[in-house]
Parts: structure tokens; sequence; C-alpha cells
């Protein structure tokens, strides 16, 4: 098992440098640059070249990636142009609130998605069933954009949880758990936002999977022997339809990181989403590849938990993806 | 089966102990409250928006263009003058007072005696002499070091005493001292070593800890929270006092969230969790607005017209007139466009009534500055003359002209992407000029992308909200000038490639040099005559400015330019 979580843990360090490249690359493609769009229309030319200048970004683009490939190795990952300030350090905080963000939004998702797919794909022909199915599909069509405009407003007309941002104004006492109940507080209207396609991705595939789960010979044999329809749901059903809705986790996790950059600009939350479009707006290059690496980690780690979890719930994958691994599972 | 459980065991006591490191990392990375500030309820609190984080604290470098930092530093720093943005004229700030020689090429400038910055040091003459030359040092690229030029030359400032400054223009300079407007005196004691080192444009970036930054300004930074929000207190060291000796600034705090999306913005208006949004209203929110206005939840004001506009400009540089279609860069083709196009229907159309129709770049809400230039009437019969004028026909009647080549009538027109009044406005040009037969296609571009094919030269026209730098025409000489950066249409010319521009420059330079203001007036408003007849750049409607806040901000006399209420911190308070 550890050999499989450190195979999946390099996979996702080289896809985290391909985006950070294609990053630096497609950013640096994009048409102006940093210092024209920072001055402005009609700044001198003089200017534009001095600042250039200072900046490095005069050499050219083979240089710079050197340089940034030379820190990139060290754990540098440059200077941000617009902040001037060293891109980890930016990153890594902003890193963090996102992916608050995307737990959040996953733990809702799996705990409301899962029992629901449940209840539809254990009795279909109810009128609970149905009703849950009806709701999965308006929820799945509703983009992350749209939603965290609409419970913006309702937070705004209810005033039950705060609008936007991820601390209150009025907090000074500088006890974790004060903070940390603080940021909890800000959280249902970004988590709930991000969580609602999620939910209703998730109930459908558990709803599918229990279905096949529930026709399969072993639930009818157990059926056959006495177990409670119940016991067989719960105990047996359920554990053999666990693998669809975790193969899809490391893609949700993906999807939770492209949904946040909308969220997180609507309801001001402080994270990777928000760094990465201002980034691009104001074509800072190095911070783009920053944003792209921590993103690409984010969901790279997705993928790993996805996967152990996976061969946690089907070891036979584990044979199947390295029969070294099975062995010494299986050796005394 | 013991093997495979102890290596599961194993698995997920590592996800727990990782779990578990990163919240105690989390946690612990939050920054740390400054225990100076006081809480949120302080009787005299406000709080406004901004779009985006700061990229630094420092106006004189380039990232310091930007309308964060230009916004702070209205809050936290002073210049010598001010202009008063309700009068357009220049008055005493931290200068009480200066003398002029008899060829308007020396000031003798006097500073209030008494003043410290927001840490409490004394502020001093030398403070202002190391103010330019920080600006001056290459090191520092700051564009400021262009703006503060006379026909290429910098000004010479020197420090007499601890009250006593010289400045020396190297030309006669019309405007004066309004040159000075907008430009923070910085604290010598502070970032003396980073010019000597030569990093002062690293200087006061972002990760500033506030305690480190002191200016003049009403108020100082008493803490940042990256990606949230900042929050000024008032300065306890404020030269300024009110009639009668109040103390300023009214308020005690100034909150600034950061809210990047508009339309959250205005929900939190709504809901009365800020008082001021960032930035005027949209056309499509005073509807709404104005139904909360009526209630009493919320002021709306019409401040006027603004002085800024899109203009539609083209692309007239020698290459691209030399590539052929010589009728997109005549000026009977933009006059033809002129007279084609219904200006109060593009008033009610783009800005759902809530705009003026305009025909010159120097809005009609400049009172000082505006004159009154020919305008052309709707009228498309005349439109297609003008254009048949052109050998630009309808031979086969299906409503679309061609050239004498037999190619189409057609150009692209570049917007910035995103702002609504720009695309709209566009597809309204687009909509008018198919009625006289000319085709327009619209690129909504990212900014950046826009700039970049402006800086090359790689475009037909170019629809584009003009910001425009002082009220006075000497401001904006980038502009005016043929050899300006700014002069969009053409800019950098080493000559003049027109008879008409090459008028323009000699007019500018007559105007900027002299020192009569009534003559100033007269050449500025031949400026605007020629360029009138000439339409290098075409404007169809100046948009009224509104601004919304909630009902107990009081105190403010709101002007059209931005920051709309905040352009004048001292006086604004809530109840």
């Amino acid at each position: 098992m550890l050999r499989f979580i450190a195979r999946r843990a390099l996979a996702a360090l080289a896809l985290a440098f391909v985006l950070a490249t294609g990053g630096l690359v497609l950013a640096r493609a994009a048409g102006g640059d940093y210092v024209s769009q920072s001055l402005g229309l009609g700044a001198r030319p003089e200017t534009i070249e001095r600042l250039r200048a200072a900046r490095g970004l005069d050499r050219p683009f083979a240089e710079q990636y050197a340089g940034w490939l030379r820190g990139a190795v060290r754990l540098d990952f440059g200077t941000s142009l617009l902040y001037q300030r060293p891109v980890r350090d930016l990153v890594a905080g902003r890193t963090a609130n996102s992916a608050l963000l995307a737990f959040g939004a996953l733990l809702v998702a799996c705990l409301a998605g899962l029992p629901l797919g449940l209840l539809s794909g254990s009795r279909p022909r109810t009128f609970a069933a149905q009703a849950v199915r009806a709701l999965s599909a308006l929820c799945i069509s509703v983009p992350p954009l749209i939603a965290s405009l609409l419970l913006v407003w309702a937070a705004g007309v209810t005033g039950l949880f705060p609008i936007g941002g991820m601390t209150s104004l009025a907090l000074d006492d500088g006890r974790m758990a004060s903070r940390l109940l603080d940021v909890l507080w800000h959280l249902p209207v970004p988590v709930l936002a991000l969580a609602i396609p999620l939910a209703a991705t998730l109930e459908r595939i558990q709803s599918q999977a229990i279905a096949g789960a529930l026709a399969d010979p072993a639930i009818t044999a157990a059926r056959a022997r006495g177990v409670s329809a119940r016991r067989a749901l719960w105990a047996h059903a359920f554990r053999l339809s666990a693998k669809a809705p975790i193969a899809v986790g490391g893609v949700l996790a993906g999807a939770v990181l492209s949904g946040s950059f909308a969220v997180e600009l609507v309801t001001s939350w402080p994270g990777l989403g928000r760094l990465t479009y201002e980034a691009l707006v104001a074509r800072d290059v190095p911070l783009v590849a920053g944003c792209a690496t921590a993103g690409a980690l984010l969901v790279s780690l997705g993928l790993v938990v996805s996967d152990v979890l996976l061969a946690v719930a089907d070891p036979r994958i584990l044979e199947r993806a390295a029969p070294e691994d099975a062995a010494a599972g299986a050796a005394p | 089966m013991a093997t495979r459980f102890r290596s599961g065991l194993l698995s997920a006591v590592l996800i727990l102990v990782a779990l578990a490191a990163a919240a105690a990392w989390y946690l612990g990375a939050q920054p740390a409250r400054d225990e100076a500030v006081a809480g949120g309820d302080g009787p005299r609190t406000l709080v406004t928006t901004l779009r985006s984080e700061p990229a630094t604290f420092n106006r004189y470098t380039g990232a310091g263009r930007a309308y964060p930092t230009v916004l702070i530093t209205g809050l936290t720093h002073a210049g010598l003058v001010r202009i008063n943005r309700l009068t357009d004229r220049v008055e005493p700030w931290l200068a009480e007072s200066w003398e002029v020689s008899g060829d308007a090429l020396q000031y003798d400038l006097h500073l209030r005696e008494g003043i410290r910055f927001s840490d409490g040091e004394p502020f001093t003459a030398a403070d202002v002499a190391f103010s330019f030359a920080a600006i001056y040092d290459p090191r520092t690229a700051s564009p400021f070091a262009d703006v503060l030029r006379i026909g290429g030359e910098p000004l010479q400032v020197e420090a007499h005493g601890d009250r006593h400054v010289t400045i020396r223009f190297p030309a006669p300079y019309g405007p004066g001292l309004r040159l000075l407007d907008g430009l923070p005196i910085y604290p010598r004691h502070l970032l003396a070593a980073s010019l000597e080192a030569g990093t002062l444009g690293e200087a006061w970036g972002p990760a500033t800890p506030p305690g480190e930054i002191a200016g003049l300004g009403p108020f100082r930074l008493a803490r940042h929270e990256p990606g949230q929000r900042l929050i000024f207190e008032r300065n306890p060291h404020y030269w300024r006092t009110g009639g009668g000796g109040d103390p300023y600034p009214r308020l005690d705090r100034l909150i600034v969230e950061l809210v990047p999306d508009q339309n959250a913005e205005l929900l939190r208006l709504q809901a009365g969790q800020i008082d001021l949004m960032q930035s005027e209203l949209r056309p499509e929110d005073y509807r709404p607005l104005k139904d909360e206005a009526d209630r009493g939840r919320l002021k709306m004001v019409d401040i006027g017209t603004s002085l800024d506009t899109h203009l539609l400009w083209f692309n007239l540089t020698g290459a691209a007139c030399e590539a052929g279609r010589p009728w997109l860069h005549h000026p009977a083709f933009r006059r033809a466009i002129s007279h084609a196009v219904d200006r109060r229907a593009f008033a009610e159309t783009v800005y759902l009534g809530a705009a003026e129709p305009a025909w010159t770049l120097v809005s009609a809400a400049n009172t000082t500055w505006h004159a009154d230039v020919p305008e052309p009437a709707l009228d498309r019969d005349l439109a297609r003359r003008l254009l048949a004028g052109l050998r630009l026909t309808d031979p086969d009647g299906d409503g679309l002209l061609q050239d004498a080549a037999g190619a189409p009538v057609r150009f692209t027109v570049l917007v910035q992407k995103g702002i609504t009044a720009a695309e709209k406005g566009a597809s309204f040009l687009r909509e008018q000029l198919a009625q006289v037969g000319i085709g327009v296609d619209i690129a909504a571009l990212e900014l950046a992308a826009m700039m970049s094919r402006w800086g090359k030269a790689e475009y037909d026209a170019i629809y584009h909200w003009m910001m425009w730098t002082d009220t006075d025409p000497a401001g904006n000489l980038d502009l005016w000038l043929s050899s300006g950066s700014a002069h969009l249409w053409n800019p950098g010319q080493p000559d003049p490639s027109t008879e008409w521009e090459e008028q323009v420059d000699a007019l500018m330079r007559r105007q900027v040099a002299s020192t009569d203001f009534l003559e100033r007036h007269a050449l500025f408003a031949r400026v605007q005559e020629i360029v009138a007849a000439e339409s290098p750049a075409l404007v169809f409607a100046a948009p009224h400015v509104y601004v919304a806040t909630s009902p107990r901000v009081t105190g403010f006399t709101p002007v059209v330019s931005r920051p709309q209420i905040l352009w004048n911190p001292d006086v604004v308070t809530v109840e």
C-alpha cells in the first residue's frame, strides 16, 4: 500500500510540473505583459523598458524559464510581479483557504449526496426517490457561479449567514477557538455553493451503484439465507456500491477547484481561485505558474486519496496495479 | 489478512496525522491580530470596498498607479498642494503659501509648521527634497518621473531649512503647482535607506507591517488582512482641523473590504454591511437601488455628467494607413460615422437614459475647459454622401457598402471584455452603422490583450474608456501631442504626420507655456475645434455618475471623478 501511495505521489508531482510549465507558457503567450498592464495606456516606452529590466522581463523566455526551473527544484517559485512577494508565501496561505473550502464542500456533498443516493437507488418507485431525482437534476444544472450569487442574495436578505469574506470584522479575540468558529461561521455560503452540484452528482452515482449492488447475486443469496433487507442494504450492498462514488472522488476534487474560482470571487473568499484570477489578469507569470502548481497538487491529493480509499474498499485494485504490492500485503 | 489490516491501519494513521498537521499549520498560519486596533463597533466607523487588493502601498511605483493604491494613498498621505475637486482650483495643503518669481520659473513654498508624520516624526523640507529625489531616481522606475517633467527636463527641488522649499521649473509652465496634485510626500526617515540601496521601488509592498508605513494623511493603516480587508484608524498627528478647531478626520475608523464581484458589492450595500461602494453605479443598478432609496434604506446621489467617457478611435499609424483600406483612415469616414449614429438613442440604449449625448473629447462636465464646437447632427443621408465621396457604394443593393475594389466596407472594433457599457456601446454602433452600409465586427478582449494590440498597432478601431488625469489640458499632454505616448490614434510620432496634428502640437505647446489663463483658454478652444473637425476619436455619450451610500453617511460633497466621496476623507462621517 505504501508503494502504491508513493507511486501516486510521484505521478502527482509530475502532473504539477507539467501544469506549472503549461501555466507559464500560456500566460506568457497571452497578449500583453505585466509591465504594460500595470503602467496602462499611454505609458512611455522608456518607462516600460526600465520597469521590464527591473523585473527581469527583458530576458529571453528560455532564460526566464531556466531560472524558474532552478528555483522550483528548491521549492522557490520566484517573486510575484504584482505583489513583489515570494510566490510560495502567497500561494501557501491561499491554498490552505481553498483546501478548507474544498474539504468542506466534499464533506457536505458526501453527507448529503450518499444517503440520498441510497434512498433513491434502493426504493426507486417511491415518491421520495422521485423527488430526490428531480432535485438532483435541478442541482446538477446550477453552476457554482449562479449558486453562489443566489446564496449570497439569500444570506443578505435573511441575515442568517455572512454574505462574504472569511472572518468577521468585529472579531478581535486572538484565541484560536474564536477564530476557528468565526471561520466556520463564514463557510456555509461558499461551501454550499460548491457542494450543491457535487451532492447532486454523488447522489446520482450512488443511486445507480446501489441499484446495481442490490441486484448482485451475493445480495440475493444473503436475503435467501434470511438476512434482513436493512442489513443486506447497509452491511453488504452499500459496501459493494462504494467503489463508484469513491472512483469519481478524484474527478470531483478537480470540479471543486474549478468551481471555486467563481465562488471565491463572488463570496470574497481569499483562496487560490481568486489569487489565480488576479494573477492572470495582471499577467503575473510566476504567480500563475505557482497557482497552477498548487491547484495541480490539490487535485492530485484528491486523486491519491480517492485511489487509496478505492484500494481499501477493493484490495484487488492493488493486485492489478502492482502484483508485488499485493504479494507484500499477503505475506505473513 | 493481518498484514493487510496493519497496512490499512498504518495508512489511516498517516492520513489522520497529515490532516492534523495541516489543521495545526492552517490555524497557526493566520496573521497575528493587531491589539492596538479597537473593536469593530466604534461609534464612527465607515465601511467601504475595493474590488482588488493593493499590489503595493508605494504610490511612486508602476504598480502604484492602480486604483487601490491611489485610494489608500489619498487616505494616508498628503501632498504639497491639492486640487479642490469642487472648485477645480489648487489650494494650499502641506505648503501653506508660496511665491512665484517674475519669470514664473521658481516657486518658493513655505511649509506648515509643527506637522508630524503618523508615527510622530516631524515633517520637514528635507522630506520634500527626498520625495523628489526618490521619484527621479532611475532605479525607482517611477511613472511620476515622466509626469514631473517640463519639456523633458525634471524639476529642480531644494530644501532650505525646515520649512522652505524652492521648486524651479525648467521652462514656463502655465498650470504651475497644479502639476504636484496627487504627489504624496514620503518620510525620509523610513525610506532613505531603501533609496540609497536602490530598492525604493520594492519598498512598502503589501506584506509591509503597518507600523513601518507612515504618512501625513488623515488616516494610518492599522491592520491588513490579506485578501479580506484593510483597516485604517485616525492619524493622531494629523495636522488639519475643521472650523472651530474640530479635529479631523471626523471618522475614527475606515474599513476597506475587498469584494471582487460588483454584484456581491451591491448586495452588501443593500444588506447594510457596507456604507459605500468603490465605484459609481452601473445603469442596470439604478432601478433596484432607486426603490431602496425611496424607502429610505439608501441614499442615492446624481452627481452629474462624467468627465470620462468611452472613445471610438481608429488606428491612424503609418503602417495601418499603408496597409490598404484607405477609406478606413480618411477623416470623411469618421465624420460619416459621427453623422450616422443617433446619440440620443445611444444614451437611452447603452446607459438606459442615464447619460447625455456628447460630441467632444473634453466633456461638458469640464466647465473650465470645454469649448462649444460644431456638433454633427444625426443625418444618415449626409453620412451616405460622405461615404460615396470615398467611392464606397452599394452596387448590388444589398445594403452593404463596397469599396472601389469590390471589398466590403467592414472593420473590427476591439472592446474590453466584461465591461458592459463598452460591449453594449460597440453593439449599438454596429447596429447604427449597418443602417448606412458599414459592417462592424466586435472583438471583446481582456484588457492586457487589447492594450497589447494597441501597443503594436494591430487593430482597426478601439472603443474604450478614457480617464482624464486632470481637467487641465496640460495634464494630458501625452494625449494631445503627436509625440505623446497616449496619443491614442497614432502615438509616439517623431514628427507630426499630418498638418492638423502639427497645428495642435504648436497650440498645445503655447498653451502649456502661457501663464495667462485667458490666452490658455483661447488656445485650447482652438485645439478642440481642430480636433472636432478632424475627428480622430469619436464620442457619443457622457454617462451620469450615480453613487449610493448607506443612510448614515454624512458630511460629504460628491464629485464626478473617483473617488467620488472619499476625495475629501477628512469631512466624511457617519451618524
